[in-house]
């Protein structure tokens, strides 16, 4: 496995069509996050920004391998664990991207609740920041399993139908993502720092779900 | 591979309602065995062939006994953001072997196939021949126990083709097994154990030619120790071997498995003495094959 993910790494960060997502991402956090803005927000902002970008990673690996030497792969290693090895690069970038922004958006922002009141220890929001990012990097990449190949092959219904979920995911009460974002805002509102694993937790299983499922269709839909 | 693959009752369709592409194939693959897959265009050879490499999982049925399998495509991409020795190298560590090895062998495969100069080009910028090799050399690479050839010849030189061939030779020789697709009937001609045909979505095996083609032959002229018998890994590849004078041999062998039956009189305990290796001086026709 792990030659697969020194292998799906060099593909990805060799292919250079990360960049086109962490631009999005880079232009998200530039426009919503400013210096001086309290912390607990800008990080709610921040992870809510990662989902969609985690599911455009997904697409990138799972879609960016031409099919003959994904046939290669797959007759070495089996078509699930070389697919498996695509969405897991995919969500170590989307979750090394999340790190990054949270450690900037704790440097910079403004330590204290909305209101200017109470101060937030920027440890523990960094802390609870992570938790959330985790958790939208998790979720967009389970959406990004469940709406690219094997599942759905056309990019016609692919992109439409990733948006679509990765929107959903964010905003339907009782997604993780939408618990862990939503955690981070009230908390801004209140002070109550939001430290409870149970979002990215769920978010841990769904995407394990959505991997396995879509690791062992890879064999069964393709070419 | 010590066992053999066994695909039993296999069927595959692509959709769920889609029509079958295959149905019903029962085939057994030995190690050490060389087998030929022939049909029609788009008749499911492609597809046969995935299955055999283990790349996609069949509809109906069971594939059971899989060893480490190689697969070259038809056509093979030059689209990745890879040199051929950094591509093959994580091919080589995903095939199983250390980082340290896989660049040692893929070198060594490169210049096998005389590509060895363009170990260091972009993939982007090679031709259609030279991504053909790299994919060869992909399967070859960490000597896999089954190796599945999808017209992997296409595309190559008339040297790169030879040596392939005698890659497919040493690889049967050292106990894989070789499932080969290709165009030319006179590809590795006479040498297959068996010849499969997919005719009308299922698998049957092809019914003996009058006369199976005959490909360029060799003939090895060698002397034994007193009373020794030949090895069985020079007789099994020969197509005829015949005793002028006592004790020492002339073996006609496929061109293509010249080197592994070499191999295998000087390596043999106590070693045979090879004393001529020529182009036969017979009309191959005349030559009676087993």
């Amino acid at each position: 496995m792990t030659a697969l993910l020194r292998y799906q790494t060099a593909l990805l960060l060799r292919s250079q069509r990360w960049l086109p997502p962490v631009i999005l991402y880079a232009v998200f956090l530039g426009v919503g996050v400013q210096s001086g803005q309290p912390v607990l927000d800008s990080l709610g902002y921040a992870a809510a920004a990662l989902l969609p970008v985690a599911a455009w990673l997904v697409r990138i690996c799972v879609t960016g391998e031409p099919p003959a030497a994904r046939a290669c792969v797959a007759a070495a290693r089996g078509p699930a664990r070389a697919h498996l090895a695509a969405l897991l690069t995919a969500l170590f970038a989307a979750a090394l991207l999340g790190t990054a922004a949270t450690l900037v958006v704790t440097v910079i922002s403004r330590h204290a609740t909305n209101d200017h009141r109470l101060p937030v220890p920027p440890l523990r929001a960094g802390a609870a920041g992570l938790l959330a990012i985790l958790a939208c990097a998790l979720l967009g990449s389970a959406v990004g399993a469940l709406t690219n190949r094997p599942l759905l092959r056309s990019p016609g219904r692919a992109v439409p139908a990733m948006l679509l979920a990765a929107l959903l995911s964010m905003v339907v009460a009782g997604s993780p993502a939408h618990a862990a974002v939503s955690g981070l805002v009230t908390g801004s509102e209140s002070g109550r720092i939001p430290v409870s694993p149970l979002p990215a937790a769920a978010a841990a299983l769904l995407t394990a779900a959505a991997f396995a499922l879509a690791s062992a269709l890879s064999g069964r839909r393709s070419p | 591979m010590h066992r053999d693959l066994e695909l039993a009752r296999v069927g595959r369709r692509y959709g769920i309602r889609g029509p079958w592409v295959l149905r019903g194939v029962d085939l057994t693959l030995t190690p050490g065995s060389l087998t030929r897959v022939e049909g029609a265009n788009g008749t499911g050879k492609s597809t046969l062939l995935r299955l055999v490499a283990g790349i996609d999982t069949p509809t109906e049925g069971r594939i059971t006994g899989r060893p480490r399998t190689a697969y070259v495509p038809e056509r093979f991409p030059s689209a990745l953001p890879f040199t051929p020795s950094g591509y093959l190298t994580h091919l080589g560590t995903v095939h199983g072997l250390s980082r340290r090895s896989a660049a040692a062998r893929a070198a060594d495969w490169l210049e096998r196939f005389g590509a060895a100069a363009y170990a260091a080009t972009p993939m982007a910028q090679l031709s259609k021949g030279t991504s053909q090799k790299v994919a060869v050399a992909q399967a070859l690479l960490a000597d896999p126990e089954l190796l599945v050839l999808d017209e992997a010849w296409t595309g190559l030189d008339a040297e790169a083709r030879a040596e392939l061939e005698r890659a497919v030779a040493e690889r049967t020789a050292a106990g894989g097994a070789v499932v080969f697709v290709d165009h030319d009937p006179r590809r590795l001609a006479g040498v297959p154990d068996a010849v499969h045909q997919v005719v009308a979505g299922t698998l049957e095996p092809r019914t003996a030619q009058a006369a199976p083609p005959v490909g360029p032959l060799t003939v090895v002229t060698a002397r034994g120790p007193a009373g020794g018998r030949l090895p069985a890994d020079a007789t099994r590849p020969s197509a005829s071997a015949a005793e002028p004078t006592p004790g020492t041999y002339r073996l006609t062998v496929p061109a293509s498995h010249s080197d592994v039956v070499l191999r295998a009189l000087l390596t043999a305990q106590p070693p045979w003495h090879v004393v001529s290796v020529s182009p036969p001086d017979v009309p191959p026709d005349e030559k009676d094959r087993p």
